[in-house]
């Protein structure tokens, strides 16, 4: 495990570039920071600024190389790279609260916003016009688009939202792509179309992502709970009850495994069993190096009694990699099929980088399916 | 007479209102699993309690704060020991789930 610690404020949202050379990242303020890594160092080589407002969403764009950034400020820039200097465009999402979350779709032809407008925009560039524009999906959104993933045949779109729902949308936009064909998730795909939607849980969907293949969706909301949709199973929902803190982030790493981690600032593996339609805890990832248990001298009892009033040998301090929560993870190598290494940030300001093979042989008892 | 407390405490969990909105039902509803749960020995909570499917925690945990809102004489001893073993079982999920639950008992 890589941990590097950025700053001490927190990470707001990152996205890596398409050799993992470079990082972009939002220091908790209306910037964009780029970093590039430098042997064991990470130097920081760009500052995008043009947001008014705390930048919420990024996306690196892997093929075309561009950015997309969205804000409070109720806008979203998509940025290309010039020689050394990175261009902002803006784009217009018609939008009256702020934005929280953005995505390229696979193809890189169009990007999606989720705000607190209660809407999603779909944004794709018009050749005529030489500008971005875009469409929205409101109906039957409730409250704030919180998270998004994009299914692989560039039309699907999940959301999961502050009403307590996940949802998958078409997204089909007919200017820049041809009609999809039929998916699990149904045949019929109109721009807005609503192909499922979650019975409620009870907690604000943080976090939503696509299996690799697209046929299974999966989501962390609020109550700690963990669900996944899988079409195969006629949309069948299998949901877990966890018995940790709420978690903030997910993501496949294989078709059956998922990696969610949250306010206990510590990676978690789920599984799921496709015969049976369950979700199981499959352990935590980040055990620290056991610290022997070395007895307290009397002087350091008496110190304890001083100031904590208690002689317990307890610590008060986290054992985890990250001292704060965890709020975003992004697979690295391998895709969300064969993921081989995956990346968390969070509020501790710090950027965690982990690999999958020697999480397997450092702790015994983990099954990745 | 244990198994018999312990039976009444299935009964109550079985019989919990699921989503019902009379004030006076989910009333009776507390007042029955208060009386199940003082009349338990400490010794017995955690047999119980491990004796719950997930779901029966949770409901469990709710009845616990539910009681804490109005506590009676010595009731809170008593239902702090069921939330210790609770707790243990249910993890701080499981207190999660009260505070964000739409259906209260």
């Amino acid at each position: 495990m890589a941990y590097h610690s950025f700053l001490l404020e927190p990470i707001s949202c990152h996205a890596w570039n398409k050799d993992r050379t470079q990082i972009a990242l939002c220091p908790n303020n209306h910037e964009v920071h780029i970093y590039r890594k430098d042997g064991a160092k990470w130097s920081k080589i760009h500052e995008l600024k043009e947001h008014n407002g705390q930048v919420t969403g990024i996306d690196w764009a892997p093929e075309s190389n561009r950015l997309v950034t969205c804000g409070t400020d109720r806008n979203a820039y998509v940025w290309t790279l010039k020689g050394n200097v990175w261009k902002p465009t803006l784009v217009i999402l018609r939008i009256n609260r702020a934005a929280r979350c953005v995505k390229w779709s696979p193809k890189e032809n169009k990007f999606a916003v989720g705000s607190g407008s209660r809407l999603i925009s779909i944004c794709y560039f018009e050749q005529e016009n030489d500008w971005w524009v875009c469409k929205h999906i409101k109906k039957p959104i409730r409250s704030t688009v919180l998270s998004l993933d994009w299914h692989p045949n560039n039309v699907l779109l999940a959301a999961g939202s502050c009403d307590f729902k996940c949802r998958i949308f078409s997204a089909y936009i007919k200017e820049v792509e041809e009609r999809p064909s039929p998916t699990p998730w149904g045949s019929k795909m109109p721009f807005g179309e609503l192909m499922f939607e979650s019975s409620s849980s009870c907690g604000w969907v943080h976090s939503i992502c696509f299996s690799a293949s697209g046929s299974r969706v999966a989501w962390v909301s609020h109550d700690s709970t963990l669900c996944l949709a899988d079409a195969g199973r006629k949309m069948d929902v299998a949901t877990l009850c966890t018995e940790t803190l709420p978690l903030l982030a997910v993501t496949f790493i294989t078709e059956n495994s998922l990696v969610a981690a949250g306010h206990d600032c510590c990676p978690m593996l789920f599984t799921y069993e496709e015969s049976q339609g369950t979700l199981t805890f499959g352990g935590k990832l980040d055990v620290p190096k056991q610290s022997s248990q070395r007895g307290l001298t009397a002087r350091e009892r008496f110190q304890n009694l001083d100031k904590k009033a208690s002689s317990d040998t307890a610590n008060a301090t986290l054992d985890t990699l990250h001292k704060n929560s965890i709020s975003q993870i992004s697979v690295l190598v391998g895709g969300k099929d064969k993921c081989s290494q995956f990346c968390t940030t969070g509020m501790d300001g710090g950027m965690s980088i982990w690999d999958v093979k020697s999480l397997e042989s450092a702790l015994k008892d983990l099954k990745i399916k | 007479r244990t198994g018999e407390a312990l039976r009444a405490f299935h009964t109550a969990i079985r019989s919990s209102p699921g989503s019902t909105r009379s004030q006076a039902m989910k009333e009776q509803a507390q007042g029955m699993m208060l009386k199940v749960l003082t009349s338990f020995k400490s010794s017995e909570i955690e047999q119980a309690v491990n004796s719950l499917d997930r779901n029966g925690v949770d409901l469990l945990m709710k009845y616990i704060y539910k009681g804490f809102e109005k506590p009676t004489e010595n009731s809170s001893a008593i239902l702090l020991q069921w939330h210790e073993k609770a707790l243990a079982v249910g993890g701080l999920g499981s207190i999660v789930r009260v505070l964000t639950a739409r259906k209260t008992v």
